[in-house]
């Protein structure tokens, strides 16, 4: 039986700036399965949050969903598949606008400034409530300070009545995790969602994500740059680089045998107690210029393996095993590729 | 909140306290005082030569042979306690008659004008915010930059002329011929408003091309704050979405603009009631200023300072009523 | 496919490269980046082209002007404006056409009328009316003038001495400009120490200097300028006259270059460089003049360039009532005074020219500041 939530093929989002042209996604597939947790791991700027805000719609100005498709199965699970196609709606269309904070929400990276702090924390949570079901003001009322309960704020009968600014960072993420719980929906977004926070707030809002998960069966989209939070939460993993999703696969595979450079190289930059500090092996040089994108292979001015071909091919996705794929010539038979791109 | 207010109430003390210092300073500035005008006024008006030691006792009289302090003390403690502003030499009546006929109409034209700011300013803002780099967005902007260039005596001065040329010349001036010396009735209060928007328009007209500039880039900065997106992930729709968050939140510097709007209003009014003529405390003050008749100025300096005040006073207060960040300070 | 990277571009960069070429962009110096940045704002380029013919003809009036500001002709009193026809008869032969009498339908007053049959030759870049440049480089020439200094040439215009409003609109940007910038000087040296002092020194002192400035722009400006400007001395000197009014207009105005000055130090302070700089012991006044000042130095322009027109205004609003610059001094306020008078508005609108002047620099200016202030962030 087909478990995929949703299908995204050959996504592509293009922001069209004075300067020019940036492809900020670039070509994504992805899969997400029921029940699961799908990691997106990447450096800043590539394209991973514009990649989880295309699911909803809500790319920014003069962000555009350009090519590609986000098939997504709203019918019931094990039930009959209901598959639409988020990437043809209107962004400001009312579609789109039942499925977000219902059946796909989302938790952003800065729960400083991601609550308005001109209206309390219920207010805002019982507005998603009030928005997507029948229920009366009272009764959003009091399912709210059970939501809050629930993500493990203290005396949450009052704290309903509490502005976001008197809370410490780690309750705010706890109430925007209560919010975007408020529907039950069938995928929550997390971007970066505990990036903010100190590292003990993070663990304790990282345990709280994965139970939650499992108690309301939902899918979850984890987008980070910390690799240690991918261990700690992801079933699977994709790696990103520039628009592109350079590796794929469950979370062992990826930490125990990566096949893409940049991969390889994302683990070793990760400091390591019994490892000295001088051991530790950034990756050279940055992240290109947007409009300045290098040709063929997007990762071949920073990669130590690459060779002549690198600099003119773009790769294809290469399937290693059934659930491993990989984006890089080291791993494709491009022999015949040369002759056809030559020719063009 | 207590404590911001208590805070705010102490800064209004102490600001109109110094103004009341400058109001002073100000009546002291010419060369000579009262006694020398009064004694020229009375030589011009065809009077005798005066006994040489008439000044003296006159001085003694008024007590400008008190140190300044103590004058300052007794001018101050006159307008406070008994509402006395002193005596005018050129209307030759008690200034604070001037004061009360003249004010009250001073008062109502700021404050139509300051209505008018707001009521267009606020939509044309939020307009040009959403609608960015569009059509009207530039329309307006270029609109605003004639405002900010056009001071409002010279739009005063062209409206005159206009006026004079092509339209009737009653729509000058604040109320129709028979209701000028009529007493207050409700005719005349709605003459009254028929009049009124000439002036507030022309009054108001720089302070709303600033004010349209201000709520568009509040407005602007908000659209890019994180929880916009957070209210869009919800699926609000996006005019719901705009009216709840960040056209709520530029409210706020929007409503502490009052402050600064304020003076500039009640400038623009004294102008504007300069080169029309109207019977507002401008042509007063300025001929006031003209003949130095410095009571009867300083008394409107002080008066028009202390309303500004007031008014930023007041946007404090809705400041805190609005924005929970300062009410729960 | 959109080629923001052409394939065939990209056989030749090899990494090294890149690395050069971004760094090419890094290195630009932060004027060069402004200079760009204000480059593409169309509008700020028209208004810094305007603004510098304004102060070039204020500078060289004599020259622009085609009769001094006091040359009067008591014959053509409000005569209306001229145009110049270049043409006459096919050939290029500049002339303005002459006037006549009329009466006034509704007044009966009789009004000058341009007559078309009379013709006025001029010409341009001629030696005409004497005039000592600045007041001691003696000279003639001017860009235009009648071919015959008797014969009316008014292109805007004559006032109620029958004085050429245009030459009077030219001699007195050279006074309501340099107002502007005396008046700015003023204010940026009270503003730069008592905003640098509240800024860099801070605690109780800041505080006393912040409140003071509340004061200050919380009372309305035009009634204290007023106030100010009615207590100068009727017997005084134009000069001084002049410097009192600049004076004037500085003492309210430098409350908001204090309130810029302060918070670019303040936002400074935290800055690492700064503070890398102080614990490398580099000294106080080093710091500000080496460190601090540059980086600031380009709002303090854009804010310059936009406090000018709030001085021109001010001085415009003074004069025009009669508190400001007073005749034999000519400024676009003193011009303005005559139309106080709504009956000799009315038959003689050109009177407003000075207005169109006033309107058009700030405008400029305002144009021009708003394209510094933007340029000035150029790394935004």
């Amino acid at each position: 039986m087909d478990n995929t939530l949703i299908d995204v093929k050959d996504l592509k989002v293009h922001f069209f700036t004075d300067e020019g042209v940036v492809r900020a996604v670039d070509g994504v597939d992805l899969k997400l399965e029921r029940g699961r947790t799908l990691s997106l791991v990447g450096e800043s700027g590539c394209g991973k949050s514009v990649a989880c805000r295309a699911l909803m719609q809500i790319v920014r100005n003069p962000g555009k969903v350009v090519a590609g498709e986000i098939l997504y199965n709203r019918g019931a699970e094990g039930g009959q598949a209901e598959i639409i196609d988020i990437a043809k709606m209107d962004p400001k269309g009312k579609e789109i606008r039942d499925i977000r904070g219902k059946e796909i929400s989302m938790i952003f990276q800065e729960p400083m400034t991601s609550l308005s702090p001109m209206y309390t924390v219920g207010n805002q949570i019982i507005e998603n409530i009030l928005l997507h079901t029948n229920l009366t003001k009272e009764q959003a009322r009091d399912l709210a300070i059970k939501l809050l309960d629930q993500v493990g704020i203290p005396r949450a009968d009052r704290l309903v009545d509490e502005y976001p600014f008197r809370l410490s960072g780690g309750m705010r993420q706890r109430s925007m995790i209560a919010m975007a719980l408020s529907c039950n929906p069938n995928l929550l977004i997390a971007d970066e969602p505990t990036t903010a926070l100190d590292v003990t707030t993070q663990a304790n809002i990282l345990d709280l994500m994965s139970d939650l998960q499992k108690s309301y069966n939902m899918t979850l989209l984890f987008i980070t740059h910390d690799l240690g939070v991918v261990a700690e939460i992801a079933d699977e993993v994709a790696v990103m680089y520039l628009g592109k999703i350079v590796e794929k696969s469950d979370v062992y595979t990826i930490f125990n045998s990566p096949r893409h450079p940049y991969t390889q190289a994302l683990l070793k930059s990760i400091p390591k107690i019994a490892i000295k500090r001088e051991d530790l092996d950034p990756i050279k040089g940055m992240v290109p210029n947007p409009f300045r994108r290098p040709g063929g292979c997007p990762f071949h001015p920073r990669c130590p393996q690459a060779f002549a071909e690198c600099k003119v091919l773009v790769p294809t996705t290469t399937q290693l095993t059934p659930n491993h794929s990989v984006q890089c010539l080291l791993y494709e038979n491009f022999a015949n590729r040369i002759a056809t791109e030559q020719k063009q | 909140m207590w404590k911001y207010l208590l805070r705010r109430t102490g800064y209004m003390v102490f600001t109109v306290w110094v103004i009341s210092v400058i109001s002073f300073v100000v009546i002291q500035l010419p060369p000579g005082d009262y006694v020398t005008n009064l004694i020229n006024q009375m030589i011009s008006a065809g009077g005798e030569a005066l006994p040489s030691d008439y000044e003296m006792q006159l001085r003694e009289v008024y007590g400008l042979n008190d140190p300044m302090y103590v004058q300052y003390f007794k001018w101050i403690s006159r307008i406070i306690t008994k509402g006395e502003f002193g005596y005018s030499l050129v209307y030759k009546r008690d200034a604070a008659e001037l004061i009360t006929e003249r004010l009250p109409m001073t008062f109502a034209l700021s404050f139509g004008s300051f209505l008018f700011v707001w009521a267009v300013a606020f939509p044309i803002g939020v307009y040009s915010a959403v609608k960015k780099y569009s059509l009207g967005d530039y329309v307006f902007t270029f609109i605003g930059f004639i405002g900010l260039a056009v001071p409002n005596f010279l739009l005063a001065l062209i409206f005159l002329f206009l006026s004079y040329r092509y339209f009737d010349q009653a729509m000058i001036g604040l109320f129709s011929l028979e209701f000028a010396d009529a007493p207050w009735s409700w005719p005349k209060f709605m003459d009254l408003l028929k009049h009124l928007w000439i002036p507030v328009i022309l009054i108001g007209m720089g302070g709303t091309a600033g004010l349209i500039r201000t709520m568009r880039a509040n407005l602007l900065d908000e659209l890019n704050k994180p929880y916009v997106e957070t209210a869009r992930s919800k699926g609000l729709t996006e005019l719901k979405l705009l009216m709840k968050y960040p056209v709520r939140h530029a409210l706020n510097p929007f409503v502490s603009t009052i402050g600064w709007t304020l003076p500039g209003l009640i400038g623009g009014e004294v102008i504007v009631s300069i080169v029309l003529n109207l019977p507002t405390s401008g042509p007063v003050l300025y001929n006031a200023l003209r003949s130095q008749d410095m009571y009867v100025a300083a008394g409107f300096i002080l008066l028009l300072s202390t309303l500004t005040v007031i008014g930023t006073f007041v946007s404090d207060i809705l400041l805190a009523v609005l924005d929970p960040r300062i009410r729960l300070e | 496919m959109v080629q923001t990277t052409p394939m065939n571009k990209s056989l030749a960069p090899t990494p090294e490269e890149h690395v050069t070429e971004s760094l090419d962009l890094e290195v630009a110096s932060q004027w060069k980046l402004m200079w760009w940045k204000f480059r593409k704002h169309k509008m700020a380029i028209i208004g810094t082209v305007i603004v510098i013919i304004y102060y070039t003809m204020g500078m060289f009036a004599e020259f622009f002007a085609p009769t001094h500001f006091t040359t009067y002709n008591e014959q053509y009193v409000y005569a209306p404006p001229q145009t110049i026809h270049l043409f006459r008869d096919g050939k290029l032969d500049p002339y303005v056409n002459g006037y006549t009498f009329v009466r006034d339908p509704i007044s009966f007053k009789k009004t000058w009328a341009v007559d078309e049959t009379v013709v006025v030759p001029i010409s341009f870049l001629v030696r005409s009316e004497e005039y000592k440049l600045w007041g001691f480089i003696p000279g003639s020439l001017h860009l235009v003038a009648a071919d015959n200094p008797r014969d009316p040439f008014y292109l805007l215009g004559s006032d109620k001495s029958g004085r050429d409003v245009f030459g009077r609109i030219i001699y007195s940007a050279r006074v309501s400009l340099t107002v502007g910038l005396v008046g700015v000087a003023l204010s940026l040296i009270l503003g730069i120490m008592i905003g640098g002092v509240s800024g860099l020194i801070g605690g109780w002192l800041d505080n006393v200097i912040q409140r003071l400035i509340e004061i200050i722009m919380s009372i309305p400006t035009l009634p204290l300028w007023l106030a100010l400007a009615a207590v100068v001395p009727l017997d005084w000197q134009p000069l001084q006259v002049y410097f009192m009014i600049t004076v004037i207009l500085s003492l309210v105005g430098w409350t908001g270059m204090a309130r810029v000055v302060r918070s670019k130090f303040l936002a400074l302070r935290e800055e690492d460089f700064i503070l890398a700089a102080t614990l490398d012991g580099v000294p106080r006044g080093r710091m500000i003049m080496r460190h601090m000042v540059p980086s600031f130095l380009s709002h303090i322009i854009a804010s310059i360039t936009l406090s000018i027109p709030g001085m021109i205004l001010g001085e415009t609003a003074l004069s025009f009532l009669g508190l400001g610059l007073r005749p034999p001094v000519v400024s676009w306020g003193v011009m303005l005074q005559e139309t106080q008078k709504v009956a000799v508005l009315a038959i003689s609108p050109w009177l407003l020219y000075p207005a169109v002047a006033v309107i058009i620099v700030v405008l400029a200016l305002n144009f021009m500041g708003d394209g510094l202030r933007d340029a000035a962030d150029p790394y935004q």
